[in-house]
């Protein structure tokens, strides 16, 4: 007996798969080959017992699918495919000898001339109402490698191969099979011919239209609705043939269907239209309108209404694609556009119905059709709105007009090529003329503006010249709107529109115009309208200077402007300094804000005011600082800084290096000889910069435009002192010590923080000794005060931060450092607030360490911290044994931590932190109360009413809550507004039997806040009353 | 709803308002609160537009319409005074079969979001609606209006005119 022989025996009694693993190493190894297996078979094959035979042929199906490519010989392929398709007779063997010939039929060795055979086997034996879904997608899978190999020989049987499989195809029901089917359908349809079979064809694809097959949950097998769309949708676009029959069964769907089958039959029919071709789109254009039409001006749905307008461009460019052998003279339009374009303009008679806006889409789509119906639309519309704006008088008409009229321009405007001839160009001068009337009338100015941007926006349309006009006339309409207190944005938005084309009009007119504006002395402080006047004009110069030609002159101008302003040529008695510093610190904030947006624009023209701009505000204020009693207003300082930090934010790495060298020698040396602080003052003596003995409060204010040239460095860099360390501690003593305000604190740390986060390495000492030295020494110093100790723990938030974004290890220390003051009655609290600042993005250092300052940073950092110090926290809030004051530290600071990360990572923990959290509502600090009901709030973000976190603490929260929405019990407007956005959110977030106890009692008590005498919090009262009212099961 | 009263009204654009700021000399900072207002103690009355914002983005039961749009309400139809409210609409057109309801939207609205203090009057415009009496009859007799909040039908379309954002 032969080892071939034993396997066979033994896999018949055992099943074992070791059997089959070896009989297949046999085969590949070429110790025996196919027909011998089926020769050892031999009596299992032809055995009386059923059983037995299914196991034989299963056997042998098993051994062909493992087999390697080459072992399948042509001989033994054809052997094996002549005893397959002959075992496909018997009931008993035809799932087996499906699976075989599966395999064989995607065989490189299974010839053109086996594939009748297979078929005509398939066809005769195998009976797919009585198979299941799995052997009926063997047999398809099977089809589907016959049509793909052996297309030719098959196209040869045509109508016997066509019949065999439609009877097989059609019944078929299951999504897996039917996305086999469809792919050979297609195939079919395209290639073979079945001008007999049509009818059938359509019966076995267009009986599945519209798809309304949903996935089941988890579905194993990935089938998604839109697979089976795309693929019935191959089918049903394969020949034109299904036209006739297809329209009258897509007009049903759309009439009688659901939103979701409307959609899906207008993106078919869009499909379809080009296929179907245009003699039938032209012989049912008629019916198809009236349908379309349906959709368009009583939609359901914007988006099916959408969909509609966009089936109907699909018809319009169907029938009149170019290349049709009846096509006329390019405007004498015919059928349905012509009869379109009536019905809808007939509907524009009244202009300021509801029904002219679906009109006007209809005529707007019609446009990127194809470029004859385009010019023949344009042709008519165009003139018919002129002629009823010049006909109608009353002025609500008038403005829908010019509203319909700007919606033709932009459509227009859009449906054209970039390169040829604006299809508006022959409706110039009339339209341009109607334009103008609505943006120089105040009524029709919204509309008139669009048209107008319309018209601009339009590539080669308006005239240089004319582009001037409009600039003339919006700037005019400009200077009216600063008068009355109209909305600009739109106006301003025609002028930077222009300035993106030509900005010389807008330099020349307009910029003098906005310029003149502003006033040259301070307006009172007294005449509160005259500043926000002003405000009004550098809001609009702001968003039209962004171009660098713009930009030049606005630098100018406002540069100057603030100089005169700051240090003013004669000194006024009656001037009111307050006045002066808030109309400055305007001008500098719009600089500073419209830096902003040119430097997250990328704008190249930025870093030369390096040169421009940096000296000069360098001068002014240093020269300020020692000639003007207490030198200048801090915000205006500050605003200042912003302006320098925005301008080195652009610098190159050399570039920056001379600047640093310059800034160093300014502020640090007291040294003003340079380029760096050079302009129209020239400073006396006297400037030391702000660490000198003896430096005023002024000039110690100037830390801030400091820290603003410092803290975009790169790391790069050489920072030019003799030693960073010895740098860093003068400076963080200086801020301890020496300085006179907060404000002055935060720069001198914001330049700690930075440096010490781009030269680490080099800094390691000082470092040290922060966590060793510094940190207890300060601590056990009796001769400080809380305040001294606030201030400690404010420099190491810096310091610590500094570190923590990248990941550094020296982070522990200083963290636990602060987690050692916990306990201290003093100042517990504010170490624990202070965790939370360590990783709050909004914290005011937090715009220090980030990518625009170049700081070295790595990702996941707040994740790694999170990590480590929430579990720390949260064992701490609930351990005993430090007592109750030490566990309220550590709520503050798990209120503190929570508030500033996202919530990814903290949802783990929720189910332990919300006793913690509903603890902390009741701390006495608003601010601790308004940052934990937030977090609530944060938290109840993706919650379910299914798997709700606070379902058991639901009705404790709402107690809380009222309380704190209540003016009498609260008086902090935050806490009040925050405490209402929960309650509102609670009723989507619980279960209805727990609302429902607490239902009455909250829709009555709200109403006290209805009345809060904020309206913030009363917007927020309505909100959530409407969502209790409203809450049922 | 078996009858269109109006199938095509007249859509009226909505104004925008300009928010200038003329509380202080000082240019307002970039981060939005810890402005000065928040934590006053000024208070700030009732006024018009706040009602008007209220009841501005009701939509109307025939279109997908808000009544601001369609001119339904304005600002100037509200008339506030004390703790008295009168609230004019327009409808339409003057059979407008929908008036009563578009009115007991609005003083649903109105009931859930004004504190209890106000007594509120919503009548339609004189003369613009050809059974006026009988609407403002229907809409400010107390049992009538709590009459017809017991109808779960009615009660569901007035739910959906007051639906913020889509219909």
């Amino acid at each position: 007996m032969t080892s071939t022989t034993r396997s066979v025996q033994t896999w018949m009694a055992t099943e074992n798969e070791a059997e089959l693993e070896s009989l297949v190493s046999e085969v590949t190894e070429g110790k025996t080959t196919l027909v011998n297996i089926v020769k050892a078979l031999g009596e299992y094959l032809t055995s009386e017992e059923d059983k037995i035979r299914t196991k034989g042929v299963e056997l042998l199906s098993s051994v062909i699918a493992r087999c390697p490519a080459d072992k399948l010989t042509r001989q033994a392929v054809r052997v094996l495919l002549a005893f397959l398709c002959q075992k496909l007779e018997d009931t008993e063997t035809i799932i087996p000898a499906l699976k075989g010939l599966l395999s064989l039929a995607r065989t490189s060795n299974c010839l053109p001339e086996d594939a009748p055979a297979i078929a005509k086997a398939l066809f005769t034996h195998a009976k797919m109402n009585v198979l299941v879904q799995t052997v009926r997608h063997t047999v398809f899978s099977i089809l589907d490698a016959l049509v793909d190999r052996h297309r030719q020989t098959l196209k040869e049987l045509n109508n016997e191969f066509l019949s065999g499989y439609l009877r097989m195809a059609e019944g078929e029901k299951d999504p897996r099979n039917l996305l086999v089917a469809f792919a050979i359908d297609r195939v079919l349809i395209i290639e073979f011919d079945i001008k007999d079979y049509i009818e059938a064809f359509f019966n076995v694809t267009f009986c599945y239209f519209p798809i309304t097959f949903r996935p089941p949950p988890n579905d194993p097998y990935g089938i998604t609705t839109d697979d089976l769309k795309a693929a019935l949708r191959g089918c049903l676009t394969a020949t034109p043939e299904f036209g006739r029959m297809a329209i009258p069964l897509f007009l049903e769907k759309l009439t009688a269907g659901s939103p979701a089958t409307k959609r899906d039959t207008l993106s078919t029919m869009s499909a379809c239209f080009p296929v179907y071709g245009s003699g039938l789109a032209r012989s049912s254009a008629r019916e198809l309108w009236n349908h379309l039409k349906l959709e368009i001006f009583q939609p359901t749905d914007n988006i099916t209404a959408d969909m509609a307008l966009s089936c109907t461009q699909e018809l319009v460019k169907t029938i009149y694609a170019p290349g049709q052998e009846d096509q006329k003279e390019d405007d004498e339009i015919e059928g349905l556009a012509q009869d379109v374009c009536q019905e809808c303009t007939k509907i524009l008679r009244e202009p300021e119905k509801s029904q002219a806006r679906p009109a006007i889409k209809v005529l707007c789509a019609f446009m990127s059709t194809t470029p004859s119906v385009a010019r023949y639309t344009i042709s008519k519309v165009v003139p018919y709105l002129m002629q009823l704006f010049r006909a109608i008088e009353e002025t609500g008409a008038r403005v829908s007009t010019l509203l319909l009229l700007s919606d033709v321009i932009a459509a227009a405007r859009d449906a054209t090529d970039k390169d040829s001839t604006p299809a508006l160009l022959p409706f110039k001068d009339e339209v341009f003329g109607v334009a103008t009337t609505g943006l120089t009338s105040a009524s029709m100015r919204a509309p008139g503006i669009a048209c107008m941007l319309g018209l601009v926006s339009t590539q080669g349309l308006l005239t240089d010249e004319e582009l001037g006009f409009v600039v003339h006339k919006a700037t005019e309409v400009l200077s009216e709107a600063a008068q009355s207190d109209e909305d600009e944005a739109d106006i301003l938005k025609l002028l930077t529109t222009i300035t993106g084309l030509t900005p010389h009009h807008v330099v020349e007119q307009t910029l003098p115009t906005l310029f003149s504006a502003l006033p040259e002395n301070p307006p009172a402080s007294t005449d509160l309208v005259a500043h926000a006047k002003y405000r009004r004009t550098l809001e609009a110069l702001k968003t039209l200077c962004q171009k660098a030609e713009l930009f030049e002159v606005f630098m100018v101008r406002l540069t100057t402007r603030v100089e005169l302003l700051c240090v003013p040529a004669s000194a006024d008695p009656d001037a009111d300094p307050e006045a002066r510093a808030a109309y400055a610190y305007a001008i500098l904030k719009t600089i500073s804000r419209t830096l902003a947006v040119k430097v997250e624009e990328k704008h190249v023209d930025v870093s030369k005011y390096i040169e421009r701009h940096v000296p000069r505000v360098f001068n002014l204020f240093v020269y300020a600082s020692v000639t003007l009693p207490g030198g200048l207003h801090s915000r205006l300082i500050s605003a200042a800084a912003e302006t320098v930090d925005l301008v080195c934010q652009t610098l190159s790495t050399e570039r920056f290096q001379s600047f640093l060298e310059g800034t160093f020698r300014v502020f640090v040396d007291g040294d003003v000889s340079g380029d760096i602080a050079q302009g129209q003052f020239k400073i006396p003596a006297g400037w030391k910069g702000p660490f000198a003995d003896g430096a005023s409060d002024a000039q110690k204010s100037l830390i801030v435009l400091f820290a603003g040239s410092v803290v975009s460095a790169y790391k790069e860099n050489t920072i030019p002192v003799t030693s960073l360390s010895a740098f860093l501690d003068q400076l963080l003593q200086w801020s301890l010590q020496d300085t006179t305000s907060h404000v002055q604190q935060i720069a001198a740390w914001k330049i700690v923080s930075s440096l010490v986060n781009k030269h680490t390495p080099e800094v390691l000492e000082f470092l040290n000794d922060k966590v060793a030295v510094f940190w207890p020494t300060r601590f056990e110093d009796v001769g400080l005060d809380a305040d001294n100790h606030r201030r400690t723990i404010g420099c190491w938030v810096y310091l610590a931060r500094a570190l923590l974004v990248q990941n550094h290890s020296l982070t522990a220390p200083f963290v636990d450092r602060l987690f050692e003051v916990f306990p201290r009655a003093d100042i517990g609290w504010d170490a624990a607030k202070a965790l939370g600042r360590l990783v709050d993005p909004h914290a005011e250092d937090g715009a220090v360490l980030v990518k625009k300052h170049r700081a070295v940073t790595r990702i996941l950092h707040v994740q790694k911290f999170v990590s480590t110090v929430l579990p720390r926290i949260i064992d701490g809030a609930t351990a005993k044994e430090g007592g109750e004051a030490v566990q309220l530290s550590y709520l503050v600071g798990l209120t503190a931590l929570i508030r500033a990360i996202p919530k990814a990572l903290y949802a783990s923990y929720m189910p332990t932190l919300i006793p913690l959290l509903l603890r902390g509502v009741d701390l006495p600090d608003d601010e601790i109360r308004a940052n934990v009901i937030d977090t609530f709030l944060a938290a109840a973000d993706g919650d379910t009413p299914e798997k709700s976190l606070i379902s058991a603490h639901a009705t404790s929260l709402v107690t809380k809550m009222l309380k704190y929405s209540r003016v009498v019990e609260m008086r902090n407007v935050r806490v009040r507004v925050a405490a209402l956005k929960y309650l509102g959110v609670i009723p989507a977030i619980v279960r209805y039997d727990v609302v429902h106890p607490v239902k009455a009692r909250v829709v009555k008590e709200l109403v006290e806040a209805l009345d809060d005498p904020k309206r913030a919090v009363r917007r927020e009262a309505v909100e959530a009353r409407t969502t209790w009212f409203k809450a049922a099961a | 709803m078996s009858e269109i009263y109006n199938p095509n009204p007249v859509i009226f654009s909505t104004n925008k308002q300009s928010k200038s700021n003329i509380h202080s000399i000082w240019l307002q900072d970039d981060e939005g609160y810890g402005s000065d207002t928040y934590f006053d103690d000024i208070v700030e009355p009732i006024d018009q537009n706040e009602i008007f914002d209220l009841i501005r983005t009701i939509y109307d039961p025939e279109h997908p319409n808000t009544l601001e749009e369609l001119n339904v309400v304005s600002a100037p139809q509200i008339k506030i005074s004390g703790n008295h409210l009168h609230v004019e609409f327009t409808p339409t057109v003057p059979h407008c079969g929908m008036s009563t309801l578009i009115g007991l939207s609005i003083r649903v609205r109105l009931m859930r979001s004004l504190p209890d203090r106000f007594k509120v009057d919503i009548v339609v415009k004189p003369g613009s609606h050809q059974s006026e009496l009988a609407v403002n009859k229907q809409l400010n007799d107390k049992e009538r209006v709590a009459a017809a909040l017991e109808n779960p039908a009615l009660v569901k379309t007035i739910e959906a005119t007051l639906q913020q954002g889509v219909v």
